[in-house]
């Protein structure tokens, strides 16, 4: 029996723009990917995009501007399905860091000083969630390549994606790598969800959480061990916020506890 | 009480048999019947299982689960099973239609232990979908009626859309070899002619019971345990007589993947059927 | 059991020698003081000073991370490609008894076909070790080995004294038949005796496991669950590091554009919060509390009700790997009833300050 090919959007809001880069990336599965699912709009790899009805619409991006909820909402009717791809879409992403109106208005005019944005109006930096229902969440900063093929070949055959619940230090000790918290390293491997290979402290970097907030993490240990390492109680508050996005109230309100 | 390897591949346990689905339909609004053949008619004959055990069922792309056999070995050649909607293995099964292809392994579990019960009372107290693996028993009871004493089925659902089989219990209701009690916690229809209440409401109707003789079967939702083995110790059951079947989450089936692990018994070799007495000595079930 | 002598400036010809037709493994320097079992290619890697690996020798009988089967709706294809022909060096004695439990898990009621061929095409060449501050093996009883190698080397000054464990092992030898000595005179027993004292005077940590079924049954509900959890990552590295730890997921693969999944297995620890989950979101151990009785559950009490000796074989993995302190040792300590200085009772003390 022949189905009909599923009908892909990938869309970009306020972002890097490194994960609809790295679908690209994926030279070799390209023609594949290409095959197998019918890319109706890929502002980044076409230009005979179509703005219609969709199976799946990926999302990439933060919501920081009014135009972004515009776009989103259209996204959300037309499609049955809606991913978040990235920490962008999933948390807000970096920019979305400051999770308090006034503080964010604060530093808007502490960057920009009292300029007039004239296209359109800049607003704090969401998750998608905040505005629409979204389905499934790939995280990462950018995604990883065989997460997004592991999900996309899922997709088609309409089973829903791999969640991620791990943290990192699952896939890092699956390769033998020292602990760098236990050597007094400021690294978020505990907290960040896995799914990366633990890339970083393979080359001997600590996690800086760039996967985003893992469910279940430990905040508060983790907190305390720092500050028992002798860090900085800022230093550890931003690390942690860092790429936390507007989860980071979820874990301060832990944090305090 | 360790199973012995009673599966169908005997080098490599984890490779699922080839089967077909024969026939399915749906029993509620998330529960669907499935009748499954293996694809080798050979080993579709010789599929040995007892009631109570349960197989592993795989649809590729989607993964593997566990689900109890809802037919019984008296009727060999096809298995049955009642599988409700849960995740992403059962959404997929969901999915599939007559002729469609899955993947069978097993049979796990350690079973009822039902041959050592000839000449044995039986009750047999069911809710929801406890009436999957409990379907066997009955099954297995009424094909082998003169090896039997007494039996009693007492079986509660929620409502009468939510009774899955409700017409196979309805039909056993004219046999008079048989104890039928059936019950729904509410009538929604205004049509339902049965007991209306818990199924504990049912056990008044079990006159004269032999405690000693009888063997009691449960398996339903959570809450049900508590009342109904209350009302069995106050029929003087003994605890070693009261047989249910425990439900976890399982990724091999044979005892290596420690996921269904309750303190240190493994559901799927040491159970999934247990004995109230094994059951009060788990602490992480009290 | 045969025991013959080799020079110690022989010992890597040997490996050489006995490693043509298969991978030599043995402990490699991967950070400082921090060792791995790694493929050798080059012998002045091997570091026969080691204590402990970061990883057990379980990765290399279960990798990580492995394909069990190719499956399609035609059929499935088994894939054994991680069970190559290898002879591991350098196996201390708790690490051996550590396959020996995985031995009996692995083939009790349903043999593990991944686990078994992997065993039978591995030779355990067993090495003689020194403890560390974590070394708990003497307590656990494992510090001597009497079976499950096919070679084991003592240390003495200048040779090893070399066991015969089976009949594989005495191949081997019969391999460089000059390089081994069966005159072993009274001044070796001697070196060995002495060595064997003095080993045993220098652990540091004393554990009464015969006494943890009972204290993990009687301090089952006791507040000291709710410190370490408080205290617990849930960072499953205690599981990955433990040489008994056999828990695993299975995952279906499917490969893009053809019909076909690889059916792979990954490493799965019962510290991580997604371990009992179950379809349809519900979770049997929600709480870290919870997770971490079933561990110690299954180290402290399990098999030593069983079998008579621990699921832990003292090797101090865990002890060396947790960053908050939850280990073995602590635990133990703890459920004795001795106020340890341990990050996790520091905390307890922070929080509720």
């Amino acid at each position: 029996m022949k189905k009909d090919k599923l009908k892909i959007g990938i869309y970009e809001l306020t972002g890097c723009a490194g994960c609809a880069l790295l679908i690209l990336d994926c030279e070799n599965e390209l023609v594949d990917i290409f095959q197998a699912a019918d890319i109706q709009s890929f502002l980044m790899a076409k230009s005979d995009n179509i703005d219609g009805e969709l199976d799946i619409a990926l999302v990439e991006g933060s919501v920081s501007t009014e135009k972004d909820i515009e776009e989103l909402m259209d996204i959300r009717k037309r499609a049955e399905i809606v991913v978040a791809i990235g920490l962008c879409s999933m948390v807000g992403g970096i920019q979305g860091r400051f999770c308090d109106e006034k503080e964010w208005k604060e530093n808007f005019k502490k960057v920009y000083g009292d300029i007039e944005m004239t296209h359109t109006k800049p607003i704090q930096s969401k998750p998608i969630d905040a505005y629409i229902k979204v389905d499934y969440y790939l995280p990462g900063c950018p995604i990883g390549k065989e997460q997004f093929l592991n999900f996309f070949t899922r997709m088609l055959r309409g089973n829903p994606p791999e969640r991620y619940p791990q943290p990192v230090c699952v896939e890092c000790k699956y390769n033998e790598n020292d602990c760098l918290l236990k050597n007094g390293i400021l690294c978020l491997g505990p907290l960040t969800s896995g799914g990366c290979g633990a890339i970083c402290i393979n080359h001997n970097l600590p996690c800086v959480g760039c996967w985003g907030p893992v469910e279940g993490g430990n905040w508060t240990s983790e907190y305390y061990l720092l500050k028992e390492k002798g860090f900085d109680d800022e230093l550890i508050k931003n690390k942690m916020a860092n790429f936390s996005g507007t989860k980071i109230a979820e874990v301060s309100e832990q944090l305090i506890k | 009480m360790n199973g012995e390897n009673k599966c169908m591949n005997q080098t490599n346990p984890y490779l699922p048999e080839a089967a077909r689905i024969v026939r399915t339909y749906p029993l509620t609004e998330d529960v669907k019947f499935f009748q499954v053949r293996l694809v080798d008619m050979e080993k579709a004959i010789s599929f040995k299982y007892s009631p109570g055990q349960f197989a592993m069922i795989s649809v590729l792309g989607a993964g593997e689960a566990p689900f109890s056999i809802s037919s019984t070995p008296s009727r060999p050649g096809l298995l049955e099973f009642c599988i409700r909607k849960a995740g992403t293995v059962t959404n997929a099964i969901f999915k599939l239609k007559e002729n469609d292809h899955i993947g069978i392994r097993g049979p796990y579990g350690n079973g009822f232990p039902i041959e050592s019960m000839h000449g044995k009372d039986i009750i047999i107290v069911m809710g929801g979908l406890g009436a999957a693996p409990l379907r066997s028993v009955l099954l297995y009871c009424l094909d082998n009626r003169d090896i039997f004493g007494r039996v009693a089925l007492l079986h509660g659902a929620k409502r009468p859309a939510e009774m899955i089989l409700r017409e196979e219990f309805f039909a056993l209701k004219e046999r008079n070899d048989l104890e039928c009690y059936l019950t729904v916690d509410a009538d929604d229809t205004g049509k339902w002619k049965e007991n209306i209440g818990v199924v504990t409401t049912l056990f008044p109707l079990l006159k004269d019971i032999n405690p000693s003789k009888t063997f009691a079967f449960v398996c339903g939702p959570p809450v049900m345990y508590k009342f109904v083995l209350k009302e069995l110790i106050k029929l003087n059951i003994p605890k070693n007589q009261i047989l249910m079947t425990l439900e976890r989450r399982m990724k091999c089936g044979v005892g290596k993947c420690g996921h269904c692990a309750i303190d240190y018994i493994y559901t799927c070799i040491d159970g999934p059927v247990f004995t109230y007495w094994d059951v009060i000595h788990m602490r992480e079930l009290i | 059991m045969k025991i013959v002598k080799l020079k110690k400036e022989n010992l890597f010809s040997f490996l050489e020698a006995i490693s043509e037709e298969a991978e030599l493994w043995a402990p490699v320097q991967k950070y400082e003081n921090k060792h791995s079992f790694q493929l050798i290619k080059d012998f002045s890697q091997i570091d026969l000073k080691y204590t402990r690996t970061i990883l057990p020798p379980k990765k290399l009988f279960l990798p990580p991370t492995f394909n069990m089967f190719l499956a399609t709706e035609q059929g499935y294809e088994e894939d054994f490609s991680h069970a190559t022909k290898k002879i591991l060096f350098g196996v201390h004695p708790c690490d051996i008894h550590g396959l020996l439990i995985l031995d009996r898990f692995f083939q009790h009621v349903f043999d593990d076909p991944y686990y078994s061929k992997a065993r039978q095409n591995t030779l355990i060449l067993g090495l003689s070790c020194w403890p560390d501050e974590n070394c708990m093996c003497k307590s656990t009883n494992t510090h001597i080995i009497e079976e499950g190698y096919d070679l084991f080397f003592s240390e003495l000054e200048n040779d090893y004294l070399v066991w015969i464990g089976s009949s594989q092992g005495d191949d081997c030898i019969r391999i460089k038949p000059g390089f081994f000595d069966e005159d072993i005179t009274d001044e070796d027993i001697q070196i060995y005796i002495k060595w064997q004292n003095e080993r045993d005077k220098a652990f540091q940590v004393d554990i009464n496991f015969v006494a943890m079924p009972d204290l993990m049954e009687l301090k089952y509900e006791n507040p000291i669950w709710e410190k370490l959890g408080d205290a617990c990552l849930a960072c499953g590295s205690c599981s990955n590091v433990c040489p008994t730890c056999n828990c695993y997921n299975v995952l279906d693969k499917p490969l893009l554009n053809k019909d076909t999944s690889e059916i792979g297995r990954c490493w799965d620890a019962c510290t991580l919060e997604s371990y009992s989950e179950v379809a349809g979101g519900e979770n049997f151990r929600e709480k870290r509390a919870q997770r971490l009785k079933l561990w110690y559950t299954h180290k402290l009490q399990a098999y030593i009700s069983k079998y008579g000796k621990p699921a832990c074989v003292g090797c101090g993995r865990c002890a060396s790997t947790c960053p908050v302190d939850i280990n073995v040792q602590t635990v133990a300590k703890a459920l004795e009833g001795k106020d340890m200085d341990t990050f996790w009772n520091r905390l307890s003390k922070e929080v509720t300050k």
